[in-house]
C-alpha cells in the first residue's frame, strides 16, 4: 500500500506518516496541493489523505484534480470542523472517498484504508 | 448611541461565529498534531519493549512538538477568551495596541488561507479610546477581510495603529489590488451601520493604497 498524505500542518503530516511508516505502510506527506499533484506524478499512490482546508487548493478540488489523473486512486478526507458540515460539502461516492474529523484514531484509520482498498488486516 | 439595529447585531453574530468557527479549526489541529505526536512517543516506547531500534534523538523532537502545539492551543484559547469578553462591556476603554494585537490573532487563520503575511506596527502605548469593544472588532475584522482581498502580489498586509489630535487611526497598507477590490463596495450597508454605531468613520485612499479608520474618542 503506497499512501500520499496532504496537510499544511506540517507537524501532522509528518508525524501521521511515520506511524503508517512504522506500521509497514509507505507513507509520503506534503504540505500544498501543488507538491502532491507533482509527487503524484512520479510515485503510483493507491490512497490520499487529504486535508479539506488549505491555501490556495483546498482538499476537496485536490482530489478532484486527482481523480481526473489517478482514476484509481482513493481518498480519505481529515477535516478540523467538529461538526459534519463538511461531510455534506463532498460527493462522496461508495468505495472510493471516505471522511474523518481530526483528531484522527490512527486504528479508525488503518480500518478506514483497508475498507476502500479491499484489503485484509494482514496485506499491507 | 447604542448599537440597536438588526443589521448591526447580524453582523457581530456572524462575525462571532466566524470567528469562533476559525479559531476552534486551529484549535482542533494543533489537538490532532499533539494526538498524533503523543501516538508517536508511544509507538517508539512499543518499540523500546520489543527490542526494535530507535533514534533517542527523535523522542526530543517529538517531545518539543507537543510542547510547541500545547503553547500554541494555549494561546488560541486565550485569545478566545478575550475576544469572548470583548462583549462585557457596551462601552470601554480600549488600547487600540491589544485591540489590534488580538485582531491580528483572530484572523490568522484567515491570513493564512490567503497565504498573506500580516506586520504589526503598534503606536505609542497605550492608546485609548472610548469605544464599543465588540463592535469595534467587529469593524476591524471586515477591514481586514476587504484588505485581504486587495493585497498586491506580495501579499504583505500592515496594520498601523497612529494617534491622532482627537483619537486615534488604524490604517490598513499597502492596498496595490484596491481598485478591483474598491468595485465590491466597502463600505457595505453593514460596515456604516457598524461605523455610525461606533461613532467612527473610515475611507479608502486608492494614491496611497490605504484602508483608513478613524476613531474618535466618544
Amino acid at each position: 500500500m503506497r499512501v500520499l498524505l496532504v496537510d499544511d500542518e506540517v507537524d501532522l503530516a509528518s508525524a501521521l506518516a511515520e506511524r503508517l511508516d512504522l506500521r509497514g505502510i509507505k507513507a509520503d506527506w506534503v504540505t500544498t496541493a501543488h507538491a502532491a499533484l507533482d509527487k503524484a506524478e512520479a510515485v503510483d499512490y493507491d490512497l490520499a489523505i487529504l486535508d479539506v482546508k488549505m491555501p490556495k487548493i483546498g482538499g476537496l478540488e485536490l482530489r478532484q484534480r486527482l481523480h481526473e489523473r489517478h482514476p484509481r486512486m482513493k481518498f480519505i478526507f481529515v477535516t478540523g470542523y467538529g461538526s459534519e458540515m463538511d461531510f455534506n460539502k463532498v460527493k462522496c461516492q461508495e468505495g472510493e472517498t471516505c471522511y474523518m474529523v481530526k483528531p484522527v484514531d490512527i486504528e479508525d484509520l488503518l480500518k478506514r484504508m483497508k475498507d476502500l482498498l479491499g484489503q485484509s488486516g494482514g496485506d499491507q | 448611541m447604542t448599537i440597536t439595529t438588526e443589521l448591526t447585531g447580524w453582523t457581530g453574530l456572524q462575525f462571532f461565529g466566524r470567528t469562533t468557527a476559525s479559531v476552534s479549526h486551529d484549535l482542533k489541529n494543533a489537538l490532532a498534531i499533539i494526538k498524533e505526536n503523543a501516538g508517536l512517543l508511544n509507538d517508539y516506547l512499543l518499540m523500546a519493549e520489543k527490542g526494535t531500534p530507535f533514534k533517542p534523538e527523535r523522542l526530543k523532537i517529538v517531545a518539543d512538538r507537543i510542547d510547541q502545539q500545547t503553547r500554541r492551543a494555549d494561546t488560541l484559547i486565550k485569545f478566545l477568551n478575550r475576544f469572548g469578553h470583548s462583549i462585557d462591556e457596551p462601552l470601554a476603554t480600549v488600547d487600540l495596541n491589544e485591540a489590534v494585537s488580538l485582531l491580528a490573532a483572530l484572523t490568522q487563520r484567515e491570513v493564512a488561507m490567503k497565504q498573506a503575511t500580516l506586520q504589526l506596527s503598534m503606536g505609542e502605548s497605550p492608546m485609548t479610546v472610548k469605544t464599543a469593544p465588540f463592535w469595534l472588532l467587529t469593524f476591524l475584522g471586515h477591514c481586514m477581510t476587504f484588505s485581504l482581498k486587495a493585497l498586491g502580489p506580495d501579499k504583505i498586509l500592515r496594520l498601523q495603529v497612529e494617534k491622532v489630535k482627537e483619537g486615534a487611526r488604524i490604517l490598513f497598507s499597502p492596498l496595490s489590488g484596491l481598485q478591483g477590490a474598491e468595485k465590491g463596495g466597502f463600505p457595505g450597508d453593514a460596515e456604516i451601520a457598524l461605523l455610525n454605531s461606533l461613532n467612527a468613520a473610515c475611507h479608502i485612499d486608492p494614491d496611497a493604497a490605504m484602508l483608513i479608520v478613524n476613531l474618535s474618542n466618544r
